[in-house]
């Protein structure tokens, strides 16, 4: 049929079904209605009076988190807070007067917390103390019939057994605030919600969307008390209501061992500094402490004023990770890079030989050495072993800043190490390009002299200094470090695993690497070396020590000694160390702020960290240690 | 002279729907202030301000429209249908740039929703067409497959917003209109047929279990699926709980509390049966019964065929919102979010109401004035 003028009329019977099933609709609507309101009424009715119906969301644990040997580093534990329910307050006096006899504290206080809360719906609970000791829960589970509108309501709590050891790296939760909200639910595409509880540092932090599982939600009905009495599912008006169960968040399984840290922390004790480990072949992070530090138990529900006003009153600052998060000269410990280019270049070699007599000139400026009187005729091996400034000085000199900012840059120094943790700093080596930039000034060649011996511009977090060591170490492979061996659920099922990754490859001279490595090892174990004295017992310990100059001295202070200066002007001790030396498997880096020396500030801390591994993991040489220990032994008592 | 002119067309003027449409609106004024008016926040107490300004802007802008003749509507059918397509195009590509779901363009102070005024453009084009000699009178599924064109690509393009109740609106809207034309009998149950079966194979075995999930949650991240969650459980306490006669004005005790959460946009529903029981919903549906009724007259007693079909797509605008809302909050159908017409609040729904109201007074009025 072609196309054919129609009539409006020809749609009458079509008009008609449709005005049918227009009538039809509502009927059906009309239908549902009566069997809701009329059917169904009286039941609705109830429910909607008490406002019986509850979504409750329940939290999901968060995963636990273990050390390299599966021992608890965080875990979770139950507590209870005493909460109000305004709604349910029915005998306003009468309750908050028994409340506050059960949990001893001053009915003032309670009606306080009460009016700071009164714009919520009067529906939401009000926390009005936190962890309530399990006495005071029995008393309020029993009395609660007679205290309508006050109950007892269990968290789970975060606890980390080792307080404050390690907890830059573990990090902490705590509720997110309104601002991180959007900002997180954009980074991470997690929808995050009011009243979650987020990692706001650390590993915590980093890896919170694995840690945290997903909540659950149930529909609960709840008495004229407020609490929840049975679930609605067992209503057949409710037929079919599927409560969604929550899913644990996944473990984590760190590289980190428990003992060593505590070894770590103690031994840093009443100093402020830090302290890092790594495996030299894998870059596993072994140990990782930073003192002062915090206790993250105190944050997950609510830290208190006085707490918090105490860390950041502290002028050291304890929420701050000295590994990663705070950069100094790495003095005398960068020798061994500006030697790496010296050799690498062929400025000098073996044989090279200097005279130091304790200073030198260049330009107008006198550099000195530590050593007021000079260490005589130096080669190489003595420059490193007694760390002879005007060696360096001296190397400095036909040494350009760019091509030892090359080498410095090859091990990893001014860049990100790539670990996985919040706010990490890059550090700087300096070259010329950097100083007019910023500066808008020239390089001065007399600069140079001062960055060959670690000072001036130049700035190292302890880990890229453990990792650049490692590299040397381990033949030339800078390693990305990191703390996560695996992360797995709680079946036991390995979800993700991390592999050790080789950032660069370098291919040094055979000869420098040999050079170097005997340097740093005479450096603690031959007389006269700068750690000498503070050599294991039993292990053969590589190392370098180094000062960092906190202010510059005028030429007549240089030789004052640093333990006489104020306290904020002694300089920060460092020391970075690798052991066994003839076979490396651990590297140790450490500093200690205004500790005066590397050696005798961080060096002790380094040789603790490396025996207790050595005792740990590798038999053969715990027995040697152990059999120097019981000579040294033997030797005090005769004294 | 001028004003013998104006009183002749007083007369003359078909105002039966905008009073229709007035009075529902009365109902809904009084059920949005009732339903906020206890609200925390200050901005939620006034929003029943907003809405009447609104409403206001609406009608006018439908009397504005009421004075286009039908046949200058008939000549812009297409025009207006494809440069709608290119803002929904616009705004998927805006979307795209920018994080997350984008449904309107900014003009000015204005935001422009051009999915809402799809659903008119749509029953314009779709009417062009049916009227137009491309068309064989006889609708059978051959013929079919340029009209369901023309709305299935604006229904794809704004279920990618991801907008999923009103995608599904431009579809019904669609199946209205070629109902109303002559789609057979025979067609309409082979399509069923064909679409019943590759749709539960799709579901049944073309799917995995966590893909249907991601499916349903990316099309639509607030629906919930039916008699399920908790939206749907306080709402039908909210209704059931009215029984007849309902609590009173004011009295809603879900509302008031803030059991039920968007009791101002999709649950209004739900808030006047509590307050105004099975009586009062009774009531509420006559008067949309009479606006429909009213509609359909109307399409009937028009000459033109291309108005008619106009008159039938306006018409099925307001009556899917309506069923598909009030089968929503009473638990027969699943959540998808769409207002009920006149009841909730939002100005982009009210301002296609308005036209919709607007075009059906002046093809009424095309009878005796132009």
């Amino acid at each position: 049929m072609l196309y054919t003028e129609n009539s409006v009329k020809d749609y009458k019977p079509r008009a008609m079904v449709i005005g049918n099933i227009v009538a039809l609709s509502f009927a059906v609507i009309l239908g549902r209605l009566w069997y809701l309101q009329i059917y169904n009424g009286e039941k609705f009715f109830r429910y909607s009076l008490a406002n019986s119906l509850r979504k409750e969301n329940i939290k999901a644990p968060r995963g636990l988190v273990f050390s390299r040997n599966n021992k608890l580093l965080i875990h979770n534990v139950p507590r209870f807070d005493a909460i109000i329910i305004p709604q349910y307050l029915s005998n306003r006096k009468t309750s908050l007067k028994k409340l506050a006899k059960i949990i001893d504290m001053p009915v003032e206080a309670i009606e306080k917390t009460l009016r700071k809360r009164s714009s919520q719906p009067r529906y939401m609970s009000v926390i009005i103390k936190k962890n309530i000791t399990k006495k005071e829960v029995a008393i309020m589970e029993t009395e609660n019939f007679k205290i309508p509108g006050v109950s007892v309501r269990q968290f789970i709590g975060r606890e980390y057994p080792d307080k404050e050891i390690g907890a830059h790296l573990l990090g902490y939760i705590s509720e997110i605030n309104d601002k991180q909200i959007p900002r997180l639910r954009k980074k991470f595409g997690h929808k995050y919600r009011p009243g979650d509880h987020i990692g706001q540092a650390g590993i915590e932090e980093i890896l919170d969307l694995h840690l945290r599982g997903e909540d659950g939600q149930q529909i609960v009905e709840v008495d004229a008390l407020g609490r929840a009495r049975r679930y609605v599912s067992t209503d057949n008006l409710f037929k079919g209501i599927i409560n969604r169960s929550f899913k644990r968040g996944d473990n984590l399984r760190l590289t980190i061992d428990k003992d060593l840290q505590k070894t770590a922390y103690d031994s840093l004790e009443g100093k402020v500094g830090s302290a890092v480990a790594v495996n030299v072949e894998t870059g596993e992070i072994l140990v990782m402490v930073s003192r002062p530090s915090f206790d993250p138990s105190q944050f997950g529900r609510g830290i208190t004023r006085k707490y918090w006003n105490s860390l950041i009153t502290n002028e050291n600052n304890p929420l701050l990770d000295r590994n990663i998060q705070e950069h100094y000269s790495p003095g005398s410990t960068f020798k061994t890079i500006t030697a790496l280019a010296g050799l690498e270049e062929g400025l000098i070699d073996e044989k090279t030989e200097i005279n130091c007599k304790g200073h030198i000139k260049f330009g107008t400026r006198k550099f000195h050495c530590w050593k007021k009187n000079g260490h005589g005729k130096v080669n190489i091996y003595k420059a490193i072993k007694e760390s002879c400034d005007i060696y360096f000085y001296k190397l400095a000199q036909i040494l350009d800043v760019d091509v030892l900012a090359k080498y410095a840059n090859m091990l990893g120094l001014g860049m990100k190490t790539g670990i996985s943790l919040p706010r990490e700093i890059p550090g700087l080596i300096p070259t010329k390009k950097w100083k007019k930039e910023y500066t808008g000034e020239s390089w001065q060649r007399g600069e140079t002299l001062s960055v060959a011996i670690g000072q001036s511009f130049v700035l190292a977090t302890p880990l890229q200094l453990v990792m650049s060591y490692a590299a040397l170490a381990n033949g030339g492979k800078v390693l990305r470090p990191y703390y996560l061996k695996d992360i797995f659920n709680n079946a036991g099922e390995i979800v993700e695993k991390t592999s050790p990754k080789i950032i660069r490859e370098l291919s040094f001279k055979p000869k420098t690497l040999k050079i170097l490595k005997k340097a740093l090892f005479s450096a603690v174990n031959e007389k006269k070396g700068t750690a000498y004295w503070f050599r294991g017992r039993g292990i053969k310990m590589a190392g370098k020590t180094g000062t960092s100059q906190v202010v510059r001295l005028s030429s007549d202070k240089i030789y004052t000694k640093c333990e006489e200066m104020e306290y904020k002007f002694r300089h920060h001790g460092m020391f970075v160390s690798y052991a066994p030396a003839d076979d490396p498997k651990i590297a140790v880096s450490v500093v200690v702020e205004h500790g005066c020396h590397g050696s005798t500030a961080a060096a002790p801390v380094a040789r603790d960290i490396i025996t207790h591994y050595m005792k740990k993991y590798h038999s053969d040489i715990r027995a040697k240690i152990i059999a120097e220990e019981k000579i040294l032994a033997q030797r005090n008592k005769k004294q | 002279m001028i004003a013998a002119n104006f009183w002749s067309l007083i007369k003359k003027y078909d105002f039966s729907f905008f009073v229709i449409i007035a009075a529902i609106f009365m109902v809904g004024i009084l059920n949005l202030h009732s339903a906020t008016h206890s609200s925390h926040s200050q901005a939620a107490v006034n929003l029943y301000q907003t809405q009447i300004l609104l409403f206001g802007f609406s009608i006018f802008a439908g009397m504005l429209i009421s004075f286009i003749r039908p046949s200058t509507m008939a000549r812009f059918s297409w025009p207006i249908y494809w440069i709608n397509i290119g803002l929904l195009l616009l705004v998927l590509l805006l979307g795209m740039k920018g994080m997350g779901a984008k449904r309107w363009i900014v003009m000015g102070p204005f935001r422009l929703q051009p999915s809402e005024i799809m659903k008119i453009s749509l029953i314009l084009a779709l009417a062009r067409f049916f009227t137009s000699k491309r068309y064989f009178s006889e609708l059978n599924l051959k013929n079919l497959i340029m009209p369901a064109f023309f709305a299935l690509f604006p229904a794809l393009l704004i279920i990618m917003q991801p907008d999923l109740g009103t995608g599904l609106v431009i579809l019904l809207i669609f199946f209205m209109v070629v109902f109303y034309v002559g789609l057979k009998w025979k067609t309409i149950m082979i399509l069923g047929i064909i679409g019943l079966i590759s749709g539960l194979g799709m579901y049944q075995f073309g799917l995995k279990g966590y893909q249907k999930k991601r499916i349903t949650a990316f099309l639509n991240p607030g629906m919930e699926p039916k008699g399920l969650g908790y939206n749907a459980i306080q709402s039908k306490i909210a209704i059931g709980s009215g029984k007849l006669f309902g609590k009173g004005f004011k009295k809603s005790t879900q509302a008031s509390l803030n059991y039920l959460p968007e009791n101002h946009t999709d649950f209004v529903f739900s808030i006047f049966n509590e307050e105004h029981g099975f009586f009062g919903s009774l009531l509420l549906i006559g008067l949309y019964l009479v606006l429909f009724f009213r509609f359909l007259w109307l399409a009937q007693s028009v000459t033109d065929v291309y108005d008619s079909i106009v008159v039938i797509g306006v018409m099925s605008v307001f009556f899917w919102h309506t069923l598909v809302n009030m089968g929503m909050v009473t638990g027969l159908l699943p959540i998808v979010g769409l207002p009920l017409p006149l009841m909730s609040y939002g100005g982009s729904s009210l301002l296609t109401f308005g036209i919709c109201a607007g075009m059906a007074t002046s093809i009424s009025n095309s009878r005796n004035i132009f």
